[in-house]
């Protein structure tokens, strides 16, 4: 499966920039991400990283640039077209969870579903099997663990079957066996051939990704040496170095 | 197994898990709803029940000859025909005419001693009234000419006619504050006899219900039928009595609005509240794909679902209030009008709308990006 996409382009941003007022969070972006890749952006605080990450999911706008998303330019489209091609196209995963606090595990999983189209038991439930939570499925997020509830997150984010899964910091709040079990999920997921982004300021999180693009100051540089050096001990001959410029382009 | 409506799983959710700022809103909606019911059901039934009250104030109609000074008796028959069920509260010819007593002249009246306590209900009476129509024995007494006579309840006073005596007992002696406090009140058979003019008045009063202008069309019916009387509605009563019902109806109404704006107010408030409270869950729906559209129907439809078990809950408690307040201000139950259910129905969607317009623009400017991002 991964095969036959090696070719597609699932993301694609060329010379994506973003202002706020004065203050420019990103300039001349340019990203390429393949379709059933796994890549980890990373940076500090203020990189830009939840910014593009926010272009990405259609919830902002780049103020120059373009981006392609599965084939669509996400910036010829208004509101109401982002926000549909949010529902058919990208699968979220929030920093914090991000549940609707009155409706149980089952629930939240089928309001993507209601939502993107029509309401599917089954498959809600088999989402939320496949990140090992087909015993909370009544539970109210109230009455889950941060791990579970971001493992609902997560199967509210597949349940529509979405090309692209986007993930903020998805660990950011679970201790270290929690945020395995969420890592594992990841990669399992991208071994299914999932398209998956990751945002994450950790090291230790961007290795675990196929490659890792790092963001500084809004744009896109060679790996600091910090971050290299600890992820090339713990990934061994992962491809993240490679994540630098990506402004190569066909 | 069938796939649960996400709709209705939301609505019953969203209002059954906020106990407390739902029930501000259903309080606020339900206490709205009962005010103005309350009100719209005293509106509706004021015209009846203040027409009444204000037959306090005596008779405001008038029948009496066009020309001349007299009337035949059987003409208050024809008046009392003529008038439409329910109309006529209350009616009695009178017969005024001068008679000696063995101290002076005196001015005499005959009347219908059984209508006199509802054409003037003011009087203060000491002693007792005279009840039965054709009592000749007793009569009543106004209270300047008793003093002048020197006389008190339970004396007797004696007319004078041609040698011929009629002893009157003094049962009653009147405070009017108006020229009846200078007549004696004997039976009409007697005032006509005494006054050698049998079956005849002088004039006729009447106190009618002014519902809906109708003292005014009687009177025109009267006239046209019968151009040699003089037909009139006692304008000083009937006037003052439309002006006082317009200022009451106004002041209720008036009451009303400050009442529905107080309700908008407050559930105004709780909804900017809950909006503020559940701004993540509507980035959230936002960011997962739903429509501005989807989720400001979500909200509408909790907030109408509110305001209409508050409006139930408001029509019956508003009912209740009607009753005391019938009782509290006229004595009587007030009737339950259908016609008040919708307009309260209709006063408190629009109440709950306009109350729901801030909020639900604040939804419509929710930006999921800057609510979910992390921190």
């Amino acid at each position: 499966m991964k095969k036959d996409m090696a070719n597609a382009i699932a993301v694609e941003t060329r010379q994506v920039g973003k202002k706020f007022g004065s203050v420019t969070a990103l300039d001349g972006i340019d990203i390429r991400v393949g379709s059933g890749e796994f890549v980890a952006l990373m940076g500090a605080s203020g990189s830009g990283k939840t910014t593009l990450m926010n272009i990405l999911t259609c919830l902002d706008t780049a103020s120059s640039g373009e981006v392609w998303l599965d084939g669509v330019n996400a910036a010829t489209l208004d509101e109401e077209g982002r926000r549909e091609f949010r529902a058919r196209h990208i699968g979220l995963v929030f920093q914090q969870f991000h549940l609707i606090p009155y409706l149980n595990a089952l629930e939240n999983v089928m309001l993507a579903q209601h939502y993107h189209s029509v309401v599917d038991q089954p498959s809600a439930r088999a989402a939320l099997e496949l990140v090992g939570m087909e015993h909370r499925l009544e539970h109210l997020p109230s009455q889950l663990s941060g791990g579970e509830q971001q493992r609902v997150c997560i199967a509210r984010a597949l349940v529509n079957r979405p090309p692209i899964i986007f993930a903020d910091e998805p660990t950011g709040n679970l201790d270290e066996e929690n945020e395995n079990r969420v890592l594992d999920i990841f990669e399992k997921l991208h071994a299914q051939g999932h398209t998956i982004v990751m945002v994450t300021h950790n090291p230790v999180l961007g290795h675990r990704a196929e490659r890792i693009v790092y963001l500084q100051h809004g744009r896109i540089v060679d790996a600091p040496e910090a971050i290299s050096a600890t992820a090339r001990q713990t990934n061994g001959s992962r491809a993240f170095a490679m994540a630098a410029s990506e402004s190569a382009r066909p | 197994m069938a796939a649960p409506d996400m709709r209705r799983v939301m609505l019953l959710r969203a209002i059954s898990l906020r106990n407390q700022r739902v029930l501000v809103v259903f309080l606020a909606l339900m206490v709205g709803a009962a005010i103005v019911n309350a009100l719209a059901s005293v509106y509706f039934d004021i015209n009846i029940k203040m027409s009444s009250e204000l037959r306090t104030f005596g008779a405001n109609f008038y029948v009496g000859p066009a020309k001349g000074h007299t009337l035949p008796e059987k003409d208050f028959e024809a008046v009392l025909a003529a008038a439409p069920a329910g109309l006529i509260e209350a009616g009695s010819p009178y017969l005024y005419g001068s008679a000696r007593s063995e101290l002076e002249r005196i001015a005499l009246v005959g009347a219908q001693f059984s209508q006199l306590g509802r054409l003037a209900p003011y009087w203060q009476v000491e002693g007792d009234r005279v009840g039965v129509d054709f009592d000749d024995r007793n009569a009543m007494i106004g209270r300047t000419l008793a003093a002048r006579l020197e006389l008190k309840v339970d004396d007797t006073l004696t007319l004078v006619k041609d040698g011929e005596k009629r002893s009157l007992r003094i049962k009653g002696i009147i405070d009017a504050g108006d020229a009846s406090d200078s007549l004696l009140f004997v039976s009409l058979p007697l005032a006509q006899t005494w006054l050698d003019m049998p079956h005849t008045v002088s004039h006729a009063f009447f106190s009618l219900n002014n519902r809906a202008g109708e003292v005014d069309a009687f009177a025109e019916k009267l006239q046209a039928a019968h151009p040699d009387w003089s037909v009139r509605p006692i304008r000083k009563v009937s006037a003052n009595e439309g002006e006082v019902l317009l200022k009451i109806q106004g002041l209720m109404g008036l009451i009303s609005i400050v009442i529905l704006l107080l309700s908008t107010l407050c559930v105004n408030t709780s909804l900017m509240a809950i909006v503020s409270e559940r701004k993540k869950e509507f980035a959230l729906q936002k960011a997962i794909g739903a429509s501005n559209r989807s989720i400001v129907r979500q909200v509408l439809l909790e907030t109408l679902s509110i305001a209409f078990l508050a409006t139930c809950a408001g029509c019956l408690l508003g009912f209740l209030l009607a009753q005391v307040l019938g009782q509290t201000v006229f004595s009587s139950s007030i009737g339950l009008r259908w016609a008040v259910i919708p307009i309260t129905f209709a006063l408190s969607v629009t109440v709950a709308l306009a109350a729901g317009v801030v909020p639900l623009r604040r939804i419509m400017y929710i930006q999921a990006a800057a609510v979910l991002k992390g921190e």
